[in-house]
Parts: structure tokens; C-alpha cells; sequence
């Protein structure tokens, strides 16, 4: 795909961190949660897409991605 | 007469030329490593080519080949520190071959390991014995 | 004709290496055909046989010391190099990482692992093959009950409930906050059963090693494969810690040294190289034996030379110019070896032997084919 013909996904006039709009949340429900952890407490934070970047237990607004649950292999020398 | 000086010259040419087609290097597998004889080699003298040697098995196997006496040189090199190969130069006198005075390097290597075996495992046993006893005193 | 046969003292000559404030001298071999003109020097089993000896200084389990004597630099150092690269030995190759919330990285964490030493079982490891590495022409041999060792590393760090309120130490605090090699689990396969049993189980040579630290929630879990490798491959598959040798010092007091030089002789080398002794009054009335008239005063002695170090420092004082000869004998090799823990030191010098004569009947099986 050429870089002119890919299209920033976008839902009608509002961004994908916006939480006011009344419709976006209801689009929300099913979409898939990724689990995020806490910068500050390791807290376990799960978001959907257009959540609110912030930790659910300390409203700490650094989240990390969890480690991949795929096996790496790596040569000890 | 300087034109039969001329023919001479020819002639030397010419051997050397007929020496070099039978001196494509000669290979030999042993598990994969091999031992090549250079070419330019003559029945006393030669350089053979050892893959996956270093001073280890060198320096070891030029001090047993320069034990004999019917040995004029012989000498080791890497000639590069990334290649693992190992050269050795032999030239004997005409009372025998370099590939037999090789063999013999490598024959009085291995009665050497043999007495150094011997020795070290008698003076071992002997002295655990006596530290033994020292401990029970 | 035959062959000229030198005298003890030029014998002994030759022997030394010497040893000046700046230079040594007198250094190479010489004992080959052809370098003292009518001297035979060929190489001979009997020979070789009558004055090659072994002392044994020490013999421990994992560290020994004994003198090689009689013995050409060549093969000595040959037997050093093999010691330290060319003897087989079983350390963790591949580490499959299935978790790790660590603070250190997975490629930290694996090289760490490598250079733990193992031990176990020594007919075990004997028996075990080498792993054929898959290359591009070739597929490799596979992981095999014969070729692999399985060790499983799986800890998890949790809060203590019954610590101290006031405890600092993290180790009380935590469970698991320290990861040892006496976590890693040995998982025999196949017949690694029969022979990995009991106290010949493969496990860590020092269980005490630290591999990681962790705070609770953190987790390590791995699987490690251990094969066999020899040094010259990876220093991790070295079966000694140290393996060296050093030649044997010699002294010579050639003139006398009397006296309060005596002491301050004696004080340049290490505790027990020099003695004191009283000068007799035989040798003060030997005319010419520079003692004249110092009977009963102390004069300097070399004791034991093997403790000395070679440090030199006698030759920085001008009081001791031109009586003392420092040197090295060229063909005794005072060898050290310090085992890792896998093979026992004594073993591991005659398996080194063992590997440079099998190393010599390889290369000559292919000479043969060679004068074919």
C-alpha cells in the first residue's frame, strides 16, 4: 500500500482519544481490552480503545505495555 | 657453446612446469578437517597444511620433528590468526622423506604422552599415599 | 664416532635461564640434533624416560600443583592450552525464556547463566555426544537425551506475610527476592536417568550464585539446554579456572654475603627463599673463600628457591652487584591447575595428555591415506 493511499482511522469527526461524544463509549463496548500496567503502583489496567490514558487504583497517567507472552530464545554466550 | 646453455634453460623450465600440474594439492578427510600438502613439494621437503590447529599442536610437533636427526628444518606458522590452519615446513636429508619424518613426529608425540602419563600417575598415587598417611598420623 | 657427551656442569649451564635487572638471557631450547657440534641429542625414549619426573607439590580435589621435569617448553605449554581449551565440558547453551519481568534483560540474564558452572555425574558427561549445530547445508543433530541437558529456572517473587514490619532486608521482606544456581532444576530425560542420580546430578557447582534479584510480582521462567563445548569455542565451557605454570627460580650467591648485607638480603626476597647461617670457622680460614675473619657472623644462604617470585629487586642494590646470579630453570614447570568443579584437577592434566595424543593418532591415521 502506498503511503498516499493509506487513511488515518478516524470515527466521523472526533479523534480516538475522545471520550465526551455520547456514541464513541457505545462503539467501545466491544472492541477488545489490552491490559497495561502502571508506572507508578504496577497496577493491572485494562483499556479499550478511547479509554482514558490513566490508572485505574492511582489516576497515574504513565502506562506500560506488558512483556510478550511469546517465548524467546537467546544463546548464552 | 650458448645455444646448448639455451636448450638447458628450456628444459628446467619445462620440468618445472610438468611439476606443477601434478602438484594440485593432495587432500585427505579425517572428521572433516584435512591435511594438504602445499604445493612446491618434493619427496624431502614439504609443507603440510593442518585445518583447526593452532601453536597447540604446532609448537609441540616441531619440537618432536626437530629431535630427528635426519632433519634439516622445520618450523610452524599461522600464516593468518583468522584462518585456522597451521602450517608446518619439513626438509630432511636424502636418508628419508619429509611425510616419514612427519609420522615419526608424531609416533615419538605419542610415546611422550605415554611416559608423561606413566609418571604423573605413579608420582600422584605415591603422593596421596604418603599425604594419606601424614593425615591419619 | 660417538657421539660427544657434554659434561654435568655445561649440562647444567645450558638448563638456566638467566635472569638480568632488564633482560633475560640464554633463552631458547638447544637440546636438537645438530646445534652442539658432535652431540647427538635425538630424540630418544630412554632418554627422555630417565630424566623426565613429576613432583607433587598439592593435591586437592579441585586444585593441584606438581612439577613437570625434564620437559621441553613446547609440550608443556601444549598441555596448558589444551587445559584450558580443548577439554570437553557441559555448560547451559540455548535458554528459552518464557517469562521474565526482571529488571535484567533477557540476553544479560542468558550470558549470565552460560558461565555458571555444572557438575555431575563424570561417566555421565563422557557419555554424553556433541551437538551437531544446524548449518546451511546441514540440519542439526536435535536435542537428544544423549546430547542435551534439560534445567528448568522458574521463581516468582512474593511479599512475605509473616515479615517484620520493621524489616529492611529484602530477603526476609520477599520470598524469592534473591535468584540462586540453586534454583536452577535439573529435568533428566531419557537416560539421563541412569546416570545423572544421587550426588551425580546435574546441578550448579556453587549453589550460592547470584543470577538475578526480583521484587515481588516479578517472575522468572525459563527452560535452559546445556550441551557439550570446549573451551576454544566459549570460555564458559573451560573445565579450569586457572591453569599455568611457572619455571623454577634459581639463586646463585656466587661471592659471599655477610652480615648486616645478609639481612637486608634475605629481606629481598619472599619469607624463607634466604637463610641465615653462622659462617663456620672452616670456611673463615679458607684462604680466598672471601669468609676470612667473619667466622660466627651470619652470612646469607639460598634455602628454597621455589617460593621465590623472581622479583629482582636483590639486583637493584649495588652492594649485591656481581654476587648473586638470578636465573630460571628452562625445563622445570611448576604447573598450577584450579578445576571449575566438573572433573577433578589430577583428572583433568591426564585428560589433557590424553587429548594431545589423540589429537596425534587422528592426524596420523590421515597420513596414511596421505603416502597411499
Amino acid at each position: 500500500m502506498s503511503r498516499e493511499a493509506y487513511q488515518v482511522p478516524s470515527m466521523g469527526a472526533q479523534t480516538a482519544f475522545d471520550t465526551q461524544g455520547g456514541y464513541g463509549s457505545a462503539m467501545n463496548v466491544d472492541s477488545p481490552s489490552v491490559v497495561y500496567l502502571c508506572g507508578e503502583c504496577s497496577a493491572r489496567v485494562p483499556l479499550k480503545r478511547g479509554d482514558q490514558i490513566r490508572c485505574k487504583d492511582c489516576g497515574h497517567r504513565v502506562l506500560y505495555k506488558e512483556r510478550t507472552k511469546r517465548m524467546v530464545q537467546f544463546q548464552a554466550r | 657453446m650458448p645455444g646448448s646453455v639455451h636448450s638447458q634453460d628450456q628444459d628446467q623450465s619445462m620440468m618445472d612446469a610438468e611439476q606443477q600440474v601434478e602438484q594440485v594439492p593432495q587432500e585427505v578427510t579425517l572428521d572433516e578437517k584435512q591435511i594438504v600438502v602445499l604445493p612446491g613439494a618434493t619427496e624431502t621437503a614439504a609443507s603440510f597444511q593442518f585445518e583447526g590447529e593452532g601453536h597447540t599442536m604446532g609448537n609441540a610437533l616441531r619440537y618432536a620433528i626437530m629431535k630427528n636427526p635426519a632433519v634439516e628444518f622445520c618450523g610452524y606458522t599461522i600464516p593468518h590468526p583468522s584462518d585456522p590452519k597451521m602450517n608446518v615446513r619439513i626438509q630432511t636429508t636424502d636418508s628419508t622423506t619429509a611425510l616419514e619424518a612427519l609420522e615419526k613426529g608424531f609416533n615419538d608425540l605419542m610415546d611422550l604422552c605415554d611416559v608423561v602419563t606413566e609418571k604423573f600417575t605413579a608420582a600422584r598415587d605415591q603422593f596421596n599415599e604418603e599425604s594419606g598417611n601424614r593425615m591419619e598420623a | 664416532m660417538a657421539p660427544l657427551v657434554p659434561s654435568q656442569e655445561e649440562l647444567q649451564r645450558r638448563r638456566i635461564i638467566g635472569i638480568n635487572p632488564e633482560t633475560v638471557t640464554n633463552i631458547p631450547s638447544t637440546d636438537f640434533p645438530g646445534h652442539w657440534p658432535g652431540e647427538s641429542h635425538e630424540w630418544a625414549l630412554d632418554t627422555f624416560k630417565n630424566g623426565f619426573q613429576v613432583e607433587f607439590h598439592r593435591n586437592d580435589r579441585f586444585e593441584s600443583s606438581f612439577s613437570l621435569i625434564g620437559l621441553d617448553a613446547a609440550v608443556a605449554n601444549a598441555f596448558r592450552r589444551i587445559l584450558m581449551a580443548e577439554i570437553p565440558t557441559i555448560a547451559i547453551e540455548d535458554c528459552f525464556i518464557h517469562n521474565n519481568t526482571s529488571v535484567i534483560q533477557d540476553e544479560v540474564l542468558a550470558s549470565r547463566l552460560g558461565l555458571i558452572p555444572l557438575k555431575g555425574s563424570v561417566e555421565g558427561i563422557n557419555w554424553m555426544h556433541w551437538v551437531k549445530k544446524e548449518s546451511d547445508d546441514e540440519p542439526g543433530s536435535g536435542a537428544c537425551d544423549f546430547n542435551t541437558i534439560v534445567l528448568r529456572l522458574d521463581v516468582e517473587c512474593y511479599k512475605n506475610e509473616y515479615a517484620d514490619k520493621d524489616e529492611q532486608d529484602p530477603r526476609k521482606l520477599y520470598t524469592n527476592a534473591h535468584v540462586y544456581a540453586k534454583d536452577l532444576m535439573f529435568h533428566p530425560v531419557g537416560r539421563q536417568e541412569d546416570f545423572f542420580v544421587g550426588d551425580g546430578a546435574i546441578a550448579p557447582v556453587n549453589p550460592d550464585i547470584l543470577i538475578a534479584k526480583l521484587r515481588p510480582g516479578q517472575k522468572i521462567e525459563m527452560e535452559l539446554h546445556c550441551v557439550k563445548g570446549i573451551g576454544a569455542d566459549h570460555a564458559k565451557f573451560s573445565p579450569v579456572a586457572t591453569a599455568s605454570y611457572r619455571l623454577l627460580p634459581d639463586i646463585k650467591i656466587e661471592r659471599p654475603i655477610i652480615g648486616e648485607d645478609a639481612r637486608k638480603f634475605a629481606k629481598c626476597f619472599p619469607k624463607g627463599v634466604i637463610g641465615l647461617e653462622p659462617v663456620t670457622a672452616a670456611e673463615a680460614a679458607r684462604s680466598g673463600s672471601g669468609y676470612e675473619g667473619h667466622a660466627g657472623e651470619q652470612k646469607a644462604v639460598v634455602k628454597d628457591a621455589f617460593k621465590d617470585t623472581v622479583s629482582r629487586e636483590c639486583l637493584r642494590y649495588d652492594e649485591f652487584q656481581g654476587k648473586v646470579k638470578l636465573g630460571r630453570v628452562r625445563d622445570h614447570f611448576i604447573f598450577n591447575v584450579e578445576s571449575t568443579g566438573q572433573f577433578e584437577s589430577d583428572v583433568l592434566f591426564l585428560e589433557a595428555v590424553k587429548v594431545l595424543k589423540f589429537k596425534c593418532a587422528r592426524w596420523k591415521r590421515g597420513l596414511t591415506d596421505l603416502m597411499a
